[in-house]
């Protein structure tokens, strides 16, 4: 199961070394060979390998904390390494954003390797939280501030920028809080500010509260939303690497994402990459909720099978995997699968995306059998709904009329061929609008009708037969 | 080529004269424009002088060549639109004069048929030829628009230049 | 027989770009490097950086779109443009995507008709759909492209259950009406506030389906060039309030004309129906005021109406003026002539004449024996005075403020006296990065910029200030824009020299580039002084003649009291204002929309205007008035229609004749020269000006004060302060 690269990351932690260049790297990087061997069994994440280590919020949280947990140890050294080997661990980690979107992290940083124009370059966390479903980055946040600090600092530090700005939702006060005296507490340490770490490099951290918008979770939007403007998404291009927040290149990340950093390059990008399947590497942050016995956030390797992840970690799902009716995988906006698909599908991007879903935040809402799947997805479309900016006609005005005809559904007052001409509304709004709020609002609805559809006409049935019922009981 | 567009039908059929003249017209103007330089010396083609002034033959009223003024010129985009048709060919029209609200229905009427009339032509040159062979004095508005300069969705946030926009 | 074109065949005629203008002919030898791109498999050279959507419109494929402006940012929220680019996995917004190379953009494909097709329909879905009781029925941008691109079915099943969203309508004062239901949110309207007319009234509120165009607070949406919303909504939801349910588009009958409100000469499209005015629509003229229409110029036109001269007046022994016929006033005006010597008749022009009045008048008043030609705008005479062509235009043209990297504006406040060049002040300002100094009274002219001081003073020693020494020393094409109410002062012609001074130690030496512009106020002055009038009314003051013509002139600059007890004072004009009051004999003339005259404007541009209708009852075209008269008196002029009164007028000045052309007067050297002899000092004062706040800008002339519609402006805007 688990191949030797991991040992020798262990080994690595107990001695307390770094990798070190490259050439020596290689011969650290022992038996090549077996690493080819591709794993075919995930899950079942060991202790010594889990990232973040005070999850739970078990231990302290504040710098002294964080550094008897390894945080903080021998920065300067990793930022000593240069710009290129940080790149090349991320890369060879085979990190993709853990934001939703699952663009490979070490490819991002790379678009900011251009020749200087002169402006400065910055680094943005999207800390905005706001995925239905969703809980992991505020449980680093105030828990494990410091590994965002420190990611903060290593990114910023490859990609050559001057500043990260952590754009938190508005609503995590407690969050807000923790994260801000950990920012003290790294500037009183030296460790971030001027001479960041010794290291030379000047690098702040700011931290911007948002007011409750989910749009403002989309980088674009984020960006003005920073910029003090209506968070309301721009069109691409220029993307944020070219014209970004202040008009300067910049890179947005998730949380998880820059979390993560450190301990890669501590332990190295090889030891990232030993789990999960090729293309979905590394460990991941699984929230699971809704109707399973035990909902919680935990840490698990990549392409772990859902029904192992549930049953492992959530104490399955209540009333029995039997009971299982449907998942939705990835937060809110990915279609939904039925039980069918979930026995056997594995949490990583390409297998969901294969199961015509997506692997999204990892966020993953369980419906049993006693769940009306109909509403649920009619109280997501509410929440698009809410949530579209407005700046764009098809998710404005789609979102809008999906909403209408969800709720006239969730009772039945609907006709079969209204099914449909659903599913065309949320074509016509997937691919067409400004940012991919409309398309995770389609999503949702495509996933029900494509998986749901007879329970829907059977709705639909009732409802015309209890009219009927209620009709001729009226003319008696 | 000189294509004739009438707008006003009815004043078209009391003009039955008017009519015939611009049909007529047209001939020799194709003649003129596709006249082939390389069969110059060809006996059978009959050569037609450029300066030729079909007034006299027209019908057209004499107060009617003399004092009219033509304007050549193309039709901008109408502001409230966004659309550019029938801003693509050049257009001859006529002053207006001798408009007078109708007493019975308070429509308008006029005893003016060629201020009515516009006449389309896919150049000035053309334009040009038709009035010079109907005896009418032109003037030729030059296009004073243009196609667009580049323009760049990033200059809406552009770090240090006044484009940036800061509010919506 | 009759052959009619049909549409399609004019458009299948290949149509070759335009690139026939100064500005294109210098983008294309700029930037020889193109990028070829693919429109519909057609191979097409396209400057770099340009959009996909300008990319099509260069092979001649229309877009459809409606957040999309040539004059405006992009915003690309419409999301109507939505074309198929090969290798893009979704279709891409053409407005906001730049060209690259190799591109094949297809606009006819499935792709790309689905995609408009459910943009369409959602732009539709909350739309009130009742173009029948909507100004905009006719001429709307979602009428057309929802018949060209929308489906062709309807299943707006919901609406039967919770019906469309219906908005509540804004008041943004007296010229702009809303009706917000039917606002498809395209934000063209808030981005012309924000960015040409430079006032952030307008913004969006709410998310998602609730976003809404507005004011936040209710208020006045205060801006001279606010009606130019009307025309770039791509709906119905802004319309003119004074416009609203009069006309329809295809009961209109456009002409091409001219208006006279302001010395700009904005380009502008007369709608008549009938024997009435219904609107006024502004014209593209790039050089001029590119799309816009300043408020008072679109929509003072009701003043057309009110207040008018229908018929010849003389006054009878009550004091009282009474209509009498053509001939009897005639003669009346002959007698008084003929009872005087030559000399003793004078005249004076008012501000929207036309050269062809005006050179009737000169030419009948100096057959007569007379040279007392005035205007009531005032220059200085002194010095090289207006000699010099040079000296009394905006000598860099409109468009040369695009050009110029740094301008000074003393005494005027362009954005009242002239809106639309101030709007391209603003314009470069903002995408040239040019810095612009101002010397007068603190005024919000849209734009930033460094205020130099509002007293003669700073003028003198303009070549301290830190923006001189910055800015416009280092400038390769500075401007100073010098307004005319400057050199109405008492000591204009001091100031005068004082600013051809410095603009010609700014001009580099060798360069064609003319430093020193006047900027003239209304829109008879520039023709008026070509022809020879005399700028000021001094002359009749001094001279009390007794015979004064009054040509279109209102404002008072001569009042009764100046004049003798036996002056018989003629008012020829529009308008019963000031001038007709003081009158002694009135003839009705024509106002610049009934007739076919000449302007030239700030720049020296000669333009005409067209008949757009006839003249209210028996007022004439002004120099056929004149032209009678002399016939009476027994001195015919040498003229009878309008083609021969323009041989005249190219006789008296080629320029007058040469139809939207700039002649370059380039005198500068020998106008400081002449000037040089002036003794005159600027005395220490501090500039004023007319117009400083936006409610001084409406009434202005005989048409704005007889337009109700100002009238209204005016209030709303006082009970805005």
């Amino acid at each position: 199961m688990a191949s030797l690269g991991k040992a020798g990351g262990l080994v690595r932690i107990l001695t307390g070394s770094l990798p070190k260049s490259s050439p020596v790297l290689t011969s650290v990087r022992f038996n090549q060979t077996d690493a080819k061997k591709e794993k075919t069994t995930f899950g079942n994440l060991k202790d010594e390998d889990r990232i973040f280590t005070n999850l739970y919020g078990r231990h302290d949280w504040r710098l002294k904390g964080a550094k008897s947990r390894g945080d903080w140890y021998k920065t300067r050294e990793i930022m000593d390494k240069g710009i290129e080997w940080i790149q090349k661990e991320i890369t060879t980690s085979g990190l993709r954003g853990r934001g939703g979107a699952g663009f490979p992290t070490g490819m991002k940083w790379s678009f900011m390797n251009r020749p200087d124009d002169g402006r400065p370059k910055y680094l943005v966390v999207n800390a905005d939280e706001g995925e239905p479903g969703t809980c992991k980055d505020r449980e680093i946040m105030r828990h494990d501030p410091h590994k965002l600090i420190e990611g903060c600092l290593i990114a910023g530090k490859a990609m050559g920028a001057r500043a990260a700005y952590i754009y938190i939702r508005g609503e995590f006060y407690y969050e807000a809080s923790n994260m801000n005296a950990a920012i003290k507490e790294a500037y009183d340490a030296g460790l971030i500010g001027k001479n960041a770490c010794n290291s030379g490099y000047d690098f702040d951290v700011y931290m911007h509260r948002g007011a409750g918008a989910y749009i403002c979770g989309e980088e674009t939007a984020l960006i003005e939303s920073l910029e003090g403007k209506q968070g309301k998404p721009r069109l691409k291009p220029p993307f944020p690497a070219d014209v970004g927040v202040f008009g300067c290149p910049t890179t947005v990340n998730n949380v998880e994402t820059i979390a993560v950093a450190p301990t890669i390059c501590r332990r190295g990008g090889e030891w990232f990459a030993q789990f999960g399947r090729d293309r979905n590497r590394g460990t991941k942050l699984f929230n699971i909720s809704g109707h399973v016995n035990n909902p919680c956030t935990v840490e698990e390797e990549m392409s772990v099978p859902l029904k192992d992840l549930i049953e492992r970690h959530a104490g399955g799902v209540r009333g029995g995997w039997d009971n299982l009716l449907a998942i939705i995988p990835g937060g809110s906006s990915v279609p939904l699968l039925p039980k069918s698909i979930c026995d056997d599908v594995l949490m990583d991007f390409d297998a969901l995306v294969q199961a015509q879903s997506g692997l999204g935040t990892a966020a993953i809402i369980v419906m049993n059998k006693q769940a009306d799947v109909v509403r649920c997805i009619s109280r997501l479309i509410d929440f698009y709904k809410h949530e579209s900016c407005g700046q764009c006609t098809p998710c404005r005005e789609g979102v809008h009329w999906m909403k209408k005809m969800m709720t006239r559904f969730v009772t039945g007052n609907a006709k079969v061929e209204e099914i449909d001409m659903l599913w065309e509304i949320s074509k016509q709004i997937e691919g067409h609008s400004i940012c991919a709020l409309g398309d995770g609002a389609a999503w949702p609805v495509q996933g029900l009708i494509r998986h749901f559809r007879p329970l829907l006409e059977q709705r639909f049935k009732d409802y015309e037969k209890s009219q009927e019922l209620q009709q001729s009981a009226q003319t008696i | 080529m000189a294509s004739l567009k009438v707008v006003n039908f009815l004043q078209v059929l009391s003009q039955r004269s008017l009519i015939r003249s611009f049909h007529a017209s047209n001939q020799h103007f194709v003649d003129i424009i596709h006249r082939p330089v390389t069969l110059s010396g060809d006996k059978n083609k009959i050569t037609i002088n450029n300066t030729e002034d079909i007034s006299v033959i027209s019908g057209v009223p004499e107060e009617h060549i003399k004092e009219r003024r033509v304007r050549i010129f193309v039709p901008p985009k109408n502001a409230m639109q966004s659309g550019t048709h029938g801003s693509k060919t050049w257009r001859l029209e006529f002053d207006t004069r001798e408009r007078w609200e109708n007493p019975l229905m308070g429509w308008s009427s006029t005893g003016d048929p060629l201020s009515n009339t516009h006449v389309e032509f896919s150049s000035k040159e053309d334009a040009a030829a038709f009035c010079e062979k109907n005896g009418w004095k032109y003037q030729i508005d030059e296009r004073n628009w243009l196609q667009t300069r580049p323009k760049s969705y990033g200059a809406n946030f552009s770090w240090n230049k006044r484009t940036r926009i800061g509010s919506k | 027989m009759l052959r009619l074109l049909p549409n399609s065949r004019i458009l299948s005629k290949a149509i070759p770009p335009v690139n026939i203008s100064y500005k294109a002919r210098e983008c294309a030898s700029k930037a020889a490097e193109t990028v070829e791109v693919f429109v519909d498999d057609k191979p097409v050279q396209v400057q770099p950086g340009s959009t996909v959507l300008q990319a099509c419109a260069q092979a001649g494929v229309e877009i459809p779109r409606f957040c999309y402006h040539e004059r405006l940012s992009i915003a690309g929220n419409c999301r109507m443009c939505l074309v198929e680019v090969e290798r893009s996995p979704k279709p891409v917004a053409s407005c906001a995507m730049p060209v690259m190379k190799g591109m094949k953009i297809k606009t006819d494909s499935p792709i790309t008709k689905k995609a408009r097709e459910g943009v369409m329909e959602f732009l539709l879905v909350n739309h009130p759909l009742d173009c029948p009781i909507c100004d905009q029925g006719g001429e709307c941008d979602l009428q057309d492209q929802s018949m060209n691109f929308g489906s062709d079915k309807s299943r707006f099943t919901d609406n039967q259950f919770l019906g469309k969203r219906a908005v509540e309508d804004k008041d943004i004062g007296p010229l702009v009406k809303t009706i917000m239901t039917r606002c498809i949110q395209c934000t063209r309207c808030v981005r012309f506030a924000n960015e040409i007319a430079g006032v952030s009234d307008l913004g969006t509120t709410g998310r998602g389906n609730d976003l809404q165009i507005g004011t936040y607070v209710e208020k006045m949406f205060k801006s001279e060039l606010s009606g130019n919303v009307i025309d770039i909504c791509p709906v119905g939801a802004l319309t003119s309030k004074p416009y609203a349910f009069v006309a329809r588009p295809w009961e209109l009958r456009r002409v091409d004309s001219i208006d006279t409100m302001d010395a700009v000469g904005s380009n502008i499209v007369v709608c008549t129906r009938g024997g009435d005015i219904m609107r006024i629509l502004p014209r593209i003229h790039e050089g001029i005021n590119e799309e816009w229409l300043a408020d008072k110029s679109r929509f003072s036109y009701d003043g057309l109406k009110r207040q008018r001269l229908t018929s010849p007046m003389i006054k009878d022994e009550s004091g009282n003026l009474i209509s009498v016929d053509w001939e009897t006033a005639l003669l009346r005006v002959c007698d008084a002539i003929t009872s005087v010597k030559g000399a003793e008749i004078a005249a004076i022009a008012g501000g929207q004449v036309d050269a062809e009045a005006l050179i009737a008048m000169k030419d009948l008043l100096n057959k007569l024996g007379s040279e007392s030609l005035n205007t009531e705008e005032i220059f200085p005479m002194d010095g090289s005075g207006t000699d010099l062509r040079s000296n009394y235009l905006l000598n860099s043209s409109i468009e040369g403020i695009e050009e110029s990297d740094a301008i000074l504006l003393i005494g005027c406040n362009p954005r009242y006296e002239a809106p639309l060049l101030n709007a391209r002040i603003r314009k470069a300002f903002i995408h040239n990065e040019i810095e612009v100094g101002y010397l007068g009274p603190k005024i919000d002219l849209s734009y930033n910029y460094q205020h130099l001081g509002d007293t003669t003073t700073s003028l003198e020693n303009i070549k301290s200030s830190q923006f001189y020494k910055e800015h416009l020393s280092k400038a390769k094409k500075p401007m100073i824009i010098l307004g005319s109410s400057a050199l109405q002062r008492a000591d204009g012609t001091a100031v005068f020299a004082k600013t051809q001074q410095i603009s010609n130690e700014l001009k580099e030496a060798g360069s064609s580039w003319r430093v020193l512009n006047v900027l003239q106020r209304v829109a008879s002055q520039v023709a008026a002084l070509d022809i020879g009038y005399r700028p000021g009314v001094e002359n009749v003051r001094n001279n009390k003649p007794k015979v004064l013509f009054l040509l279109h002139a209102d404002n008072e600059t001569v009042r009764r009291e100046d004049l003798g007890k036996d002056c018989v004072v003629i008012y020829q004009g529009s308008h019963g204002d000031q001038g007709a009051l003081m009158a002694d004999i009135v003839l009705p003339g024509a106002a610049y929309t009934e007739k076919e005259g000449t302007y030239v404007n700030t720049e020296g541009r000669a333009q005409r205007t067209l008949v757009a209708v006839n003249p209210p009852g028996l007022a004439r075209n002004d120099w056929r008035i004149t032209r009678a008269l002399s016939e009476m008196i027994g001195q015919p002029l040498s003229y009878d229609n309008t083609n021969e009164i323009r041989d005249r007028l190219a006789e008296m000045s080629p320029n007058l004749v040469k139809f939207d052309t700039v002649e370059e007067a380039n005198y500068f050297k020998q106008s400081e020269e002449l000037f040089k002899d002036i003794k005159e000092k600027i005395k220490q004062d501090s500039f004023s000006l007319p117009m400083i706040q936006l409610k001084d800008y409406f009434m202005t002339d005989p048409i704005t004060r007889a337009s109700p519609t100002m009238a209204q402006c005016v209030k709303a805007n006082n009970k805005e302060a």
